[in-house]
């Protein structure tokens, strides 16, 4: 069985299959951590995030093992997407003077690898910023509210979600292509779902810049 | 025939860049060409076997390009006209393009079909046997000639019937290779396992078709597919993407499914 | 020109078998030899041509066991013309309970055919229609289904029953697809040898019998050469003698005219198909021309203006102002006559001056009946790509203004002469498909050219071909043989040839010339005057391409300009043995219409006492020239009386 998993993962199909199943995995995992993240809201002093990062923290073993399961999948949705970027590279060795548009190809569609280096980049920065750093004295929140209100970060972080958008708007109803899951009655749906999702997300993680560059904590509502 | 006659005596006056490449392994460039007075009623191929005579009459070597049937069927023409598959009409193969498509004074880039699975051979001719291998790896139903059972004594539903013609339409031009940005021959394999896989006649070696077809696209070295759905575009029978998901349920089901001991089908 | 007429010729045995019809094709499969299973491996099959003849065969002996080997001249087996056929494909399965039967279909295509075709071989086609259906379904081909899931069929010209299958409207597309998956299957499985972009160019018989080809590969230009125990000629027809037809561009007559050369006769050449809708010419730049199937005769009406020179759009003329001549003329038929019929009934329109369109030179197909009967989305189904095709050539839209069509070539009756076998005068040389002259007579139902084509490939030759392999003596050759040698020196002597003339016009110059004149002079009307003249022209032009063709380049590259010119040597004589061979038969019959012969309503006036056999033609040479014995295979009519078509 081990030989026709690994021929399955070698194929194309299989390749982008996975590409698939990671990329579905991570959007999982950014739905939950912008909705952990809205805990920001609920107050004007980050006690509320800041238990909620707590929270995280106490889940001991748990926690390393989430983290180490998504560093995986980072890496495989990387790795996947690099290798088949080279390859399709390799499938045209000599270039088109100008291979122009017929059809339905987009923005977002034509630049996922550009877009996922870019998120790739911004990853590392983000896990710098939060995860490496040592907040223990100040608290996340107070982290988080700085790094967000200098004009560099709430830059980097803004221009990110805009490629994450941009990423997760193909990416969510692509996989559904590549998992044989698209048909044609439930197509439009699909895509439809997908762009709110993509907008919601990125929307959502654009907010805390803004937000916080905007009212420093003092949120109207609170 | 007599009687024929060219309803507009002006025509059209086009620049022409195309491809030149003397054989395989010779570097390519484009020529540039002045064509004049081209009706607007002849088509693509015609306007090309024009310039051909002019070449032809200048003592220069014509342009080579693949073309038979000139009505759309046999898949044998196809050039990348202005970075398009097939030109700029839905639907259509080169053959098909006609000239009242361009303008006077337009400026034309003639390229062949290119992708690492499709070497030229010259000029904008390409060699597609790539596709042939795919097929002869499983795009079939085993049966032999002899006596089958009565035509009607397998009755298939007409939405069935009539998606796997939908999908058998496909000619094997290679349009989808050509204008995907990944040189990807998804459509084209997901169109035959689409005619094959939905009728009763194909269902038995669904599963091994399909793994062998896929492995024998990945060792031609096409790309991978990005969802881009530019091949639907180009192609000149537009074949749905919906043929994609279908090649992708297929070998992901085939994968999980399907005994570990693949023997090639037929055998 | 001379001619020596051999009756019953010595040269032409057909092998038909004796006794009830019926029962004939079962008597002599069992009375013919066979090659047990085991020595099949031993024998080696050539195959020239993957249409849908040369497809099915291939894939059929091979599954059998046999080795094959199959030269194909485009990239692809898929690519052959079989593929542009549109309409369908007929069999006397009798679903639609509208009394068809095998007989009636063997009725139907004798008639057809103007009582040129051998009662037995069509019999044959009759009865094994129905396993092509059954065979071609296994495959796979998605044949048009009614919503119960079985087969749907239409009506074609000639016929009152609906029996044609189909497929959309690109049924030789999916049947060939289907053939060339078998074909694949066996390549595949290391069962046959498939050689893509390789011409034919040339016969090699080996004391007396055929014994393997010399082809040309078209990227390099090497000449090859292919041995086996028997070759299979599946080559198509000729009709782009005419430059102008429906056919491909590829479509040509270089194999059947080398093996003529090489001692195989020739069957009735003149007996061209000219099909009734095809779009009209346009301008001089025109490669080719473009069928509209028949089937749309189910549903469009003929018509032309009742007074000549009318130049109203056709919406301005009244109902009152119309001649629907084919209805007026056969109100049992209507617009379903035959080919033959209809296409020369346009031709009158258009020479009394009531033609239609910018150059008079078409006559209307017109749905607005059916459209305002069915709805526009019925006959989209029906039709659609069709209307499509129209309209992308034409820039017309089908659905709101008339078709224009008109008469063009489309298919060749005549080939080379094989007997019942599929075997040509030359012992292991077989010829199938539209490249034989047998099975359609004078004329060729629609939708009977896939019927025909695949009944020779997957069901003929591979009971017939063991007459051949276990009943001689065949000993080993190899491509090393003398004989191939020769070949091989004679074929690379004529490239040169053709290299060397160095003149000013391209062979397709040429070739329009030659396909003007036998459209003139040996098209839909025929005279003894005409004919004269035709081959004046024509020998004109021969000497002309000899002296003033222009092809650059060399032999050792992919040299599209070599290749054309090779073909139209070939067209350039065989054009002169149509003109002889129309101009020898003093008779009209189906597509072969002599002005001099006809009936007062001038319809097709046949010769029985004097014209019912094949003429088959042998070529010789005579002081460089050529020459032609002609050799007679006389029909008899046992089961279908010999009388007048009518289709009133």
């Amino acid at each position: 069985m081990i030989s026709r998993f690994g021929a399955f993962l070698r194929s194309s199909i299989g390749k982008k299959a996975l590409m698939a199943v990671t990329g579905l995995l991570l959007i999982g995992f950014l739905i939950v951590h912008v909705v952990g993240n809205l805990t920001l809201y609920a107050d004007g002093d980050g006690t509320q995030f800041n238990a909620y990062a707590a929270k995280l923290e106490a889940l001991g073993p748990l926690k390393v093992l989430a983290e180490v399961g998504l560093t995986v999948l980072f890496l495989a949705h990387i790795a996947l997407g690099l290798r088949t970027a080279l390859e399709n590279r390799e499938a045209r060795p000599e270039r088109y003077k100008d291979l122009a548009p017929k059809g339905r190809r987009t923005m977002a569609s034509m630049t996922m690898v550009v877009t996922g280096a870019v998120l790739l980049v911004f990853l590392v920065i983000h896990v710098i910023d939060f995860r490496l750093a040592d907040f223990s004295k100040v608290g996340l929140a107070k982290l988080v509210m700085e790094r967000l209100t200098s004009p560099l970060g709430a830059g980097i972080y803004l221009v990110s979600m805009a490629f994450l958008g941009s990423h997760l708007w193909h990416a969510f109803q692509s996989l559904f292509q590549t998992l044989g899951l698209r048909h044609p009655s439930y197509a439009p749906t699909i895509k439809w779902v997908g762009s709110a999702l993509a907008l919601a997300i990125a929307g959502l993680f654009a907010s805390f810049p803004v937000l916080c560059m905007m009212f420093e904590g003092q949120w109207p509502w609170s | 025939m007599s009687g024929g006659h060219d309803h507009h005596s002006g025509g059209l006056n086009l620049t022409l860049h195309v491809w030149r490449q003397k054989d395989a392994q010779a570097e390519g460039r484009f020529e540039t060409y002045a064509l004049q007075g081209i009706s607007e009623h002849c088509s693509f191929l015609e306007m090309l076997d024009q310039l051909n005579e002019q070449l032809l009459r200048e003592g220069r070597d014509p342009v080579a390009f693949d073309h038979d049937c000139r009505e759309g069927i046999c898949g044998s023409c196809g050039v990348v006209i202005n970075g398009q598959a097939h030109g700029p009409d839905r639907e259509t193969a080169t053959c098909q393009l006609h000239m009242r498509r361009f303008h006077d004074g337009d400026t034309i880039y003639v390229e062949p079909f290119r992708a690492k699975a499709f070497p030229i051979q010259r000029d904008l001719v390409v060699d597609r046997s790539a596709f042939d291998r795919i097929v002869s790896k499983g795009g079939f139903v085993s049966v032999n000639t002899g006596a089958p059972q009565d035509a009607n004594g397998l009755p298939v539903p007409k939405e069935n019937a009539d998606l796997a013609m939908d999908a058998a339409s496909c000619i094997g031009c290679g349009a989808c290779v050509a204008a995907c940005p990944n040189a990807a021959a998804m459509l084209f394999v997901g169109a035959k396992i689409s005619h094959l896989g939905l009728l009763p006649q194909g269902a038995p070696e669904r599963r091994r078709r399909v793994l062998a077809m896929v492995e024998q696209m990945d060792r031609d070295g096409f790309g991978n597919c990005g969802n881009i759905y530019e091949c639907e575009a180009a192609c000149p029978k537009s074949i749905s993407v919906e043929n994609i998901a279908r090649l992708n349920r297929e070998y992901i089901v085939a994968s999980a499914c399907e005994r570990p001991a693949v023997e090639r089908i037929g055998d | 020109m001379s001619t020596t007429a051999i009756q019953g010729s010595p040269k032409l045995v057909s092998k038909c078998p004796s006794g009830p019809m019926s029962e004939r094709w079962d008597k002599h499969r069992f009375d013919l030899k066979l090659v047990n299973p085991a020595n099949r491996r031993k024998y080696h099959v050539l195959v020239v041509g993957t249409g849908l003849a040369g497809a099915s065969a291939a894939a059929s002996l091979a599954e059998m066991g046999y080795r094959v080997t199959v030269l194909c001249i485009h990239d692809s087996p898929r690519r052959a013309h079989s593929i542009a056929a549109q309409g369908g494909i007929n069999a006397a399965k009798n679903y639609p309970n509208d009394g068809d039967s095998i007989r009636r279909l063997f009725y139907d295509t004798v008639k057809g055919g103007d009582y040129r075709a051998r009662e037995a071989n069509v019999y044959r086609l009759a009865q094994v229609s129905n396993s092509i259906i059954d065979q071609c379904v296994a495959q796979g081909v998605p044949f048009a289904r009614d919503y119960g899931g079985l087969l749907d069929n239409r009506s074609f010209g000639g016929a009152q029953v609906a029996r044609t299958f189909y497929a959309r409207g690109q049924t030789g597309q999916q049947l060939l697809i289907g053939a060339y998956h078998a074909l694949m299957r066996q390549v595949g499985l290391g069962k046959v040898a498939l050689f893509p972009r390789r011409e034919m160019l040339d016969l090699v018989v080996v004391d007396g019998v055929a014994r393997g080809v010399v082809a040309r590969e078209l990227t390099g230009g090497a000449i090859e050469s292919y041995a086996a125990d028997a070759v299979l000629l599946c080559t198509g027809g000729y009709g782009n003698v005419f430059f102008l037809s429906t056919n491909a561009k590829f479509s040509n007559a270089t194999a059947i005219w080398r093996a003529h050369k090489r001692g195989a006769l020739f069957g009735n050449p003149c007996f061209t198909q000219i099909h009734p809708t095809c779009i009209p010419v346009s301008g001089s730049y025109q490669s080719k021309l473009t069928l509209m199937s028949e089937s749309l005769r189910n549903d469009g009406r003929v018509w032309v203006p009742k007074s000549k020179g009318d130049r109203r759009s056709p919406d301005q003329i009244p109902e009152a102002d119309r001649d629907y001549y084919l209805e007026r003329l056969y109100p049992s038929f209507g617009n379903l006559v035959p080919r033959d019929i209809a296409s020369r009934r346009a031709k009158e329109m258009v020479d009394e001056g009531r033609g239609v369109g910018e150059t008079a030179m078409a006559v209307y197909l017109d749905f607005r009946d059916a459209i305002q009967r069915d709805g526009a989305p019925k006959i989209r189904e029906k039709y659609g790509n069709l209307f499509q095709m129209y309209e992308r050539i034409t820039a017309d839209d089908p659905y709101h203004v008339p078709m224009r069509i008109y008469p063009a070539v489309h298919y060749t009756m005549g080939g080379l002469w094989v007997d019942y076998n599929l075997e040509s005068t030359i012992p292991g040389l077989f010829v199938l498909g539209e490249a034989n002259f047998s099975d359609h007579g004078a004329n060729r139902l629609g939708a009977s050219a896939l019927m025909q084509g695949l009944a020779d490939g997957y069901f003929v030759i591979p009971a017939t071909i063991a007459s051949h392999l276990a009943g001689r003596k065949l000993p080993k050759v190899t491509t090393d043989h003398a004989q191939f040698k020769q070949v091989e020196g004679e074929v690379q002597a004529r490239l040169r040839r053709l290299l060397a003339i160095d003149g000013r016009r391209s062979a397709d110059d040429l070739h329009r010339d030659l396909g003007l004149a036998m459209w003139e002079h040996c098209g839909m009307g025929r005279s003894d005057a005409g004919l004269s003249k035709g081959l004046a022209k024509i020998r004109a032009l021969r000497s002309e391409f000899w002296e003033n063709l222009r092809v650059l380049g060399q032999g050792e590259e992919l040299n599209r300009e070599l290749e054309k010119a090779g073909r139209v040597a070939d067209f350039m004589e065989l054009a002169e043995l149509m003109v002889l061979d129309a101009q020898y038969r003093k008779e009209s019959c189906g597509g072969h219409f002599r002005v001099e012969y006809q009936t007062e309503e001038g319809e097709a006036l046949r010769d029985d006492a004097n014209f019912c056999h094949v003429a088959a033609w042998e070529h010789t040479e005579e002081g460089g020239a050529m020459r032609w014995n002609l050799h007679q295979e006389p029909l008899s009519f046992e089961e279908v009386k010999l009388t007048q078509r009518s289709y009133k």
